[in-house]
């Protein structure tokens, strides 16, 4: 019997499913809601939807939110369930384009086992 | 007695020795374009003089899930975790400049070796070595330009 089909479709399957991320969403197609009904139910609320669109099976959704906070939000698009909600602070804000933002924090440098070829934990600064 | 303490002492200071010895302090800057976009996922890699992948240098982008997009670093590096842990940060806003500074080994100078730079960004196109420059000490301190989001890189060796 050959079963290099199978083992070559087993690992398929296997790999995908170790690629598909935590926050992704699952619900079945033919019960997703339009996504103008996410936009209205939205702007009820007081945001300001600039665009949705599918990422992952999530209607991922940027806009201000009713604090005029730039934001990007992912909707399960069945429930319209909030899945992660992240503020843009890094853009279009003209305040702190000054100051060179440090975020290389070498507190895990013991702690994280690399292979490669970089020694230790990088310094960075974005300007 | 005295010589155990010298054997161990030996040992230590050949252990600790290459590390030393071999590490070299290398200082990348990428400058951005304007291009009016959201904030750029960025892959800075080694390649050997074929592309063949060799290692990570640094990716700029936290979510993981659109690592996918730096084509040819995510090919090389297989998107396995172990390459890149504990060198990623903030993706980088249209414009702006990232500075890497890290420590690399002595031997991956002046080798053939390539430093390459991949670039991606939500809605719009990706870049496959948007820079490829190779890694030598006379290239140190020379800009060169990118060929999709970035508008020049340099690297300098200490």
């Amino acid at each position: 019997m050959n079963i290099k089909p199978i083992v070559i479709s087993l690992s398929l399957v296997l790999m995908s499913g170790s690629a598909l991320a935590d926050d992704d969403c699952d619900d079945p197609v033919a019960q997703w809601q339009p996504r103008e009904n996410l936009r209205k139910q939205l702007e009820a609320e007081g945001w300001t939807v600039f665009r949705i669109k599918v990422d992952d099976g999530c209607y991922e959704v940027k806009g201000r939110d009713p604090n005029g906070r730039r934001v990007e939000a992912e909707y399960s698009p069945a429930t319209f369930e909030l899945k992660e909600m992240e503020r843009e602070d890094d853009d279009d804000d003209d305040d702190h384009r000054d100051k060179p933002k440090r975020y290389s924090e070498p507190t895990n440098e013991d702690r994280v086992p690399r292979k490669g070829i970089v020694k230790g934990r990088p310094s960075v600064t974005v300007e | 007695m005295m010589k155990k303490i010298l054997f161990a002492l030996g040992l230590a200071t050949v252990m600790a020795l290459p590390a030393y010895a071999q590490a070299r302090q290398v200082t990348f800057t990428t400058q951005l374009k304007n291009y009016g976009g959201d904030g750029a996922y960025l892959a800075i890699y080694l390649t050997d003089a074929d592309g063949q992948y060799q290692g990570t240098l640094w990716i700029s982008g936290e979510k993981s899930k659109y690592y996918k997009h730096l084509r040819d670093w995510a090919r090389g590096s297989g998107l396995n975790q172990a390459e890149y842990d504990g060198l990623t940060g903030a993706s980088v806003t249209s414009g702006r400049a990232l500075k890497v500074t890290l420590e690399l080994e002595d031997a991956l100078i002046d080798s053939g070796y390539q430093v390459r730079v991949d670039t991606s960004v939500e809605d719009m196109r990706d870049n496959r070595s948007d820079v490829v420059v190779p890694l030598t000490t006379e290239g140190s301190g020379k800009t060169v330009s990118g060929r999709g989001y970035v508008q020049s890189f340099v690297y300098g060796l200490k």
